[in-house]
């Protein structure tokens, strides 16, 4: 199927000049017409101008840039901690946020009131039942 | 001399193997200095820096600084914070070094979209600010593109370029300036193929249309 000129512009204004980068399937049709399209062939090389602009608008970085980059990584890996595989952890990294500091003494110290309060209080009698067994034994001799 | 020759001939006791038995240590276990950061993939070298191997790690920076750099740069129009912006992706990455899926994600993806956000959010703190022919662009007035030089193109196209939204000089750093494919950048971007090729036409567009010297 023939490629319209709106078809066209409208893959050089996705994917630029290069045919390379070109879905491949939009190719054949795209070299048809420009075969046959001197609009086309126009279109073309506005976009290739585009694409040689945008490349030669973006300068890698200077041989001292990356060095400070580098440098600038190095020193802010070795002040930071090693990699943690997990952070917080779990159930408690999603409730850190929420969790005011100290509170894991305070349930410590709630769970440990508690266990306190509900263990079994030992009965009147067995607190003074050696010295009661002891009289009684001495009642009976 | 003697007492190498005694040495060599000396029995191997119960827990000694022979030279040729002992087993040479797997790939990634032997001693870090003796690893071979050059010659080691990205995968490779990102789980040694998630061991704490800092070594490894700048390894991992000179391959991508340079790329990240570029990326930031197209984005935030500043040198000095694409820098800043690229050392801050590397250290989000060793960050997440121990967390990182290599069979999940692939390294350079992650980075481009670390990169891209915080340069995006750069921007949005800060005016773009056009690359070196900032401050030279001469008046946009039409006239056929044949009769403008090189410097004259690169000067509309650093005009141009300001007024593009962020996210499209996103979609144009990662598609044309890093050569990333469509699903790539789309991922990077955290879009659809679709809405990175809306970018990417409604950029060029415009581009094309100002380097022509059209008013949009």
């Amino acid at each position: 199927m023939p490629m319209r000129m709106d078809d066209f512009a409208r893959l050089l204004d996705t994917h630029g000049a290069d045919p390379a980068r070109w879905p491949p399937e939009t190719v054949p049709a795209a070299r048809a017409l420009l075969e046959a399209s001197a609009p086309a062939r126009a279109l073309l090389e506005r976009a290739r101008i585009l694409d040689e602009a945008l490349r030669d608008s973006l300068p890698g970085p200077s041989p001292e840039a990356l060095a400070r980059m580098r440098a600038g990584v190095a020193q802010a890996v070795a002040r930071a901690p090693l990699p943690a595989a997990t952070a917080g952890g779990g159930v408690l990294h999603w409730l850190r946020p929420w969790l005011p500091a100290g509170c894991g003494a305070l349930i410590t110290l709630a769970a440990c009131g508690f266990w306190l309060s509900s263990a079994p209080q030992p009965a009147p009698d067995d607190t003074l039942g050696a010295p009661r067994v002891l009289a009684m034994m001495d009642t009976h001799e | 001399m003697l007492n190498a020759l005694t040495l060599s001939t000396r029995p191997l006791s119960a827990w000694e193997a022979p030279i040729a038995e002992r087993s040479t240590p797997a790939p990634g276990t032997e001693a870090p200095l003796a690893r071979d950061l050059a010659g080691a993939e990205d995968a490779t070298l990102l789980g040694w820096a998630a061991a704490g191997d800092r070594r490894a790690f700048d390894q991992l920076a000179v391959r991508h600084l340079p790329l990240l750099y570029r990326v930031a740069l197209r984005i935030t129009g500043r040198p000095a914070e694409a820098e800043e912006v690229a050392q801050e992706a590397m250290l989000r990455l060793w960050q997440n070094a121990a967390k990182f899926d290599p069979t999940r994600a692939q390294l350079g993806s992650w980075l481009y979209r670390i990169t891209a956000n915080l340069a995006i959010d750069r921007t949005r703190r800060t005016r773009f600010q056009p690359l070196a022919e900032a401050e030279a662009a001469p008046d946009p007035a039409p006239g056929p593109e044949a009769v403008l030089d090189a410097r004259q193109r690169r000067a509309l196209l650093a005009a141009a370029l300001q007024e593009l939204p962020p996210r499209q000089r996103a979609a144009l750093a990662l598609s044309y300036d890093q050569g990333l494919s469509g699903a790539e950048a789309a991922a990077a971007l955290s879009i659809s193929t679709r809405a990175l090729e809306g970018l990417l036409r409604r950029a060029r567009h415009f581009l094309s249309a100002r380097l022509r010297g059209e008013e949009e």
